[in-house]
C-alpha cells in the first residue's frame, strides 16, 4: 500500500517550493528568534531566584484557619483521595477540639475541601514547593496546615437551582445561601427521641422540643428535633448518626 | 536469519507513554507489527465505582494530561445526560472556549513530540513556548496548570476572571501570527521534515473507516466527519467553522489536519467570545442518579471520546465505560507500518498523537 502512495503525485505546494525556500526560510525563522531573545528578555526564567507570578485562584496545598473551623467534616467526606482526617488537638485558645489533618503526599490539589467548606476555614494556598526528605514530613497536622489568610484565597462556586433557571432568574447564589442549601427532613414516626442528632450537630442547629405527648411506657415527655435552617451547614452528620434512619436530606432543586 | 522480532518500548525514545510495539523486520523493512498495551493500567473504571459523582471529576482529568479539560468535560456531559441536567448558556459557551484552548494546547504538545521524534529540537522549543501561553490563560481561569478540575456537573466552577477575554484574544493574535510564519517555515518549508512525513504511514480511507479510527487521523485519510458538526454538543451548532479534511492519508496529511484545526479553534474561540452573554454558570445537580443508562461523546483532540454510564439510584456510578480514541488508532499500527522502514516508525507512530493514559485507563 505504501508503494502505491510513493508513485502518486505528491503535494502541489512542494513542487512550487524552491530549494532556496527549503533552506532559507527555516534559517530566517530561527535567526529572527535568536536576535529577539538576544536583545529582549528570554522566554525562560531563572527559577530558584525568579518565580512566576501565580494568579489568585492558584491551587497549591490546602491551608486552614483553625479558629474558623466548625468540625463539620465536609472536607473529609468530599476528598476524593481520602487524605483528610479529623484529629484531636490542644489549642491554646480553642481548647481541646478536632481539626483536619492533610496528608499532602497523597493530595491531588483538586481544591474540593476549600470549595465545600461552609465557613471558608479551609482554603487553597499558593504554596507549590512541597518537596520533603521524609514521607512523614508531608503529613500536615492542623498546626502545620495553618496559613495566613488573604482575600481571594476562598473558593466560591456560584450556583443556581434548576427551578430558578426555568423561571428565568439569572442571579447566582454563593455557598451558604438558603436557596441552594439542602435541608434535613424528619420522619416523626420513626424517631425515638434519643437526642443524638442534637448532640452531634457541630453548629447547634438542632434543638429538642416537647411535642406535648407522653410516652406511655416510660412516662417521659416525647421530644422531637427541630431544625434551624439558617444555622445548618448541610454536613449530614445528624443523618449519619441517627440510629433509626429517620432523618434524610431534602434537596433544594 | 532473515527475519526477527524487535521490541520498541515500553521504555524507548520512540514511545509516547508506556507501551510496546513489537515489529518483525526483514533487514530494514517491517513485515509485521503488534502493538502491546497494558503497562499503564490503573483500574480507572473500577476505581470510580467507589466514588461520588462529584469526586470523579478530578479523576477524569487524569485520564490524559494532554487534554484533561476534554475528559472532565466529557464526564460531566455524561452525568448530565444521566441526570437530565440543563446547563446554562454561559456555561456552555465557556466550555466551548476552554475545550478549544485545550485542543490547541494538545495539538501543540503533539507537534512538539513529533519534533523530537524527527530530531528537530527547535520545533519542540517553539511549540512548548506557544503552549505555555494557553496554559497560562487556563491557569488564570482554573487555578491549575494541567489537571484543571474545572467543569462541574451542571456547568463550570467559576465565571471567567477579569481581563480573560482581552488576554486570550491577544494570545490568539500572537499565536496565529506565529502559526503562519514560524511554524510554516519550520515544518512545511523544511526539507527533512517533509521528506520524513510525506508518503509514510499510509492509511487509506477504507481502512480508516473499517478500523474505527477517529479524529484528525481519520480526517487525514479523507473521511469528512466531525462530532462537533455532525452531532453538535454545547454551542457548537451556533458557531461557524470548517471541518479540516485532507485526502492523502499519510503522516503529512495528519499534520496538516492538526495545523488547520488549530486555526479553526482560534476562529471558534473568537466567535464564542462575541456570542457570550452574562448569566449563571452552574446549575445545582441532584445527588443521586436515576436507574438508567446514558452516554455522551465529544470530539477529543485525538478522536472520538465516549463515556457510557450505568446509574443505580445511588450517588455512585454502577459502571462507567470509557471509549478512548487512541486504543483504536494504535490497533491501526500494523496497517500503517507494514512495508515501511524501521527508521520511519517514530515519525508514523508519533503522527497519530498517542496518549496512553486514556488508552490503558
Amino acid at each position: 500500500m505504501a508503494e502505491e502512495v510513493k508513485k502518486r503525485t505528491t503535494y502541489r505546494s512542494r513542487k512550487e517550493l524552491k530549494p532556496r525556500l527549503y533552506i532559507g526560510d527555516p534559517m530566517v525563522a530561527v535567526f529572527r528568534t535568536l536576535v529577539r531573545t538576544t536583545i529582549n528578555r528570554p522566554n525562560t526564567i531563572l527559577y530558584p531566584w525568579e518565580k512566576l507570578i501565580m494568579p489568585d485562584c492558584f491551587r497549591g496545598r490546602p491551608g486552614i484557619r483553625l479558629e474558623k473551623c466548625i468540625e463539620c467534616k465536609k472536607c473529609v467526606k468530599i476528598c476524593p483521595n481520602q487524605c483528610i482526617q479529623m484529629v484531636p488537638i490542644d489549642h491554646p485558645t480553642l481548647g481541646k477540639v478536632n481539626r483536619p489533618q492533610v496528608y499532602v503526599a497523597r493530595c491531588m490539589m483538586c481544591g474540593y475541601c476549600a470549595e465545600v467548606c461552609p465557613t471558608n476555614a479551609m482554603m487553597v494556598t499558593p504554596e507549590f514547593e512541597l518537596a520533603a526528605y521524609t514521607r512523614s514530613d508531608l503529613m500536615f497536622d492542623p498546626f502545620k496546615l495553618q496559613y495566613e489568610h488573604k482575600p481571594g484565597y476562598e473558593v466560591h462556586s456560584p450556583m443556581i437551582t434548576p427551578s430558578e433557571l426555568k423561571a428565568g432568574k439569572t442571579e447566582s447564589h454563593d455557598k451558604g445561601d438558603m436557596a441552594i442549601k439542602d435541608t434535613v427532613e424528619l420522619d416523626p414516626k420513626k424517631c425515638i427521641s434519643c437526642q443524638r442528632c442534637a448532640k452531634t450537630c457541630p453548629v447547634g442547629a438542632i434543638t429538642m422540643a416537647d411535642t406535648g405527648e407522653v410516652n406511655p411506657k416510660t412516662n417521659k415527655p416525647v421530644k422531637r428535633p427541630v431544625f434551624d435552617n439558617n444555622k445548618c451547614v448541610s454536613c449530614e452528620q445528624c443523618v449519619e448518626v441517627c440510629p433509626k434512619s429517620c432523618l434524610s436530606m431534602k434537596e433544594a432543586m | 536469519m532473515t527475519e526477527m522480532w524487535m521490541n520498541m518500548g515500553p521504555q524507548h525514545p520512540m514511545t509516547h507513554g508506556l507501551w510496546n510495539l513489537r515489529v518483525k523486520v526483514d533487514g530494514e523493512k517491517i513485515t509485521e507489527a503488534q502493538p502491546v498495551i497494558g503497562y499503564l493500567h490503573r483500574g480507572w473504571e473500577k476505581m470510580v465505582e467507589a466514588r461520588d459523582f462529584q469526586q470523579i471529576i478530578p479523576m477524569a482529568d487524569r485520564l490524559c494530561y494532554g487534554s484533561s479539560m476534554t475528559w472532565s468535560h466529557l464526564y460531566c456531559r455524561t452525568i448530565e445526560e444521566l441526570m437530565d441536567v440543563e446547563v446554562p448558556e454561559r456555561a456552555q459557551w465557556i466550555r466551548v472556549i476552554v475545550c478549544e484552548m485545550q485542543r490547541i494546547a494538545s495539538h501543540l504538545m503533539w507537534l512538539a513530540a513529533v519534533g523530537t521524534d524527527l530530531g528537530s529540537y527547535t520545533i519542540f522549543l517553539y511549540c512548548m513556548r506557544e503552549r505555555e501561553l494557553f496554559l497560562d490563560q487556563l491557569m488564570n481561569l482554573t487555578g491549575a496548570r494541567m489537571t484543571y478540575n474545572y467543569p462541574r456537573i451542571g456547568g463550570v466552577r467559576n465565571d471567567l476572571p477579569e481581563n480573560f477575554e482581552r488576554d486570550t484574544l491577544r494570545v490568539l493574535n500572537l499565536f496565529e501570527k506565529r502559526l503562519k510564519t514560524e511554524y510554516e517555515a519550520l515544518c512545511d518549508k523544511t526539507v527533512s521534515y517533509r521528506m520524513r512525513m510525506e508518503n509514510t504511514g499510509y492509511l487509506s480511507k477504507a481502512d480508516a473507516m473499517n478500523l474505527g479510527v477517529t479524529g484528525p487521523n481519520m480526517r487525514g485519510s479523507g473521511v469528512d466527519f466531525d462530532i462537533r458538526r455532525d452531532d453538535p454538543y454545547e454551542k457548537y451548532d451556533e458557531v461557524d467553522f470548517e471541518v479540516c479534511v485532507e485526502q492523502e492519508g499519510d503522516s503529512y496529511a495528519r499534520y496538516r489536519v492538526r495545523m488547520r484545526e488549530m486555526q479553526e479553534s482560534c476562529n471558534i474561540i473568537r466567535q464564542a467570545f462575541k456570542k457570550m452573554r452574562p448569566g449563571p454558570v452552574r446549575v445545582k445537580a441532584p445527588r443521586n442518579a436515576p436507574k438508567k443508562t446514558a452516554f455522551a461523546h465529544v470530539e477529543d483532540p485525538r478522536g472520538e471520546g465516549l463515556m457510557y454510564v450505568v446509574g443505580d439510584g445511588t450517588n455512585q456510578p454502577y459502571r462507567l465505560k470509557v471509549r478512548s480514541p487512541i486504543f483504536v488508532s494504535v490497533s491501526a499500527a500494523p496497517v500503517m507500518l507494514i512495508g515501511e522502514k524501521v527508521a520511519d516508525v517514530p515519525a508514523i507512530m508519533g503522527s497519530i498523537d498517542m496518549c496512553l493514559g486514556e488508552t490503558d485507563r
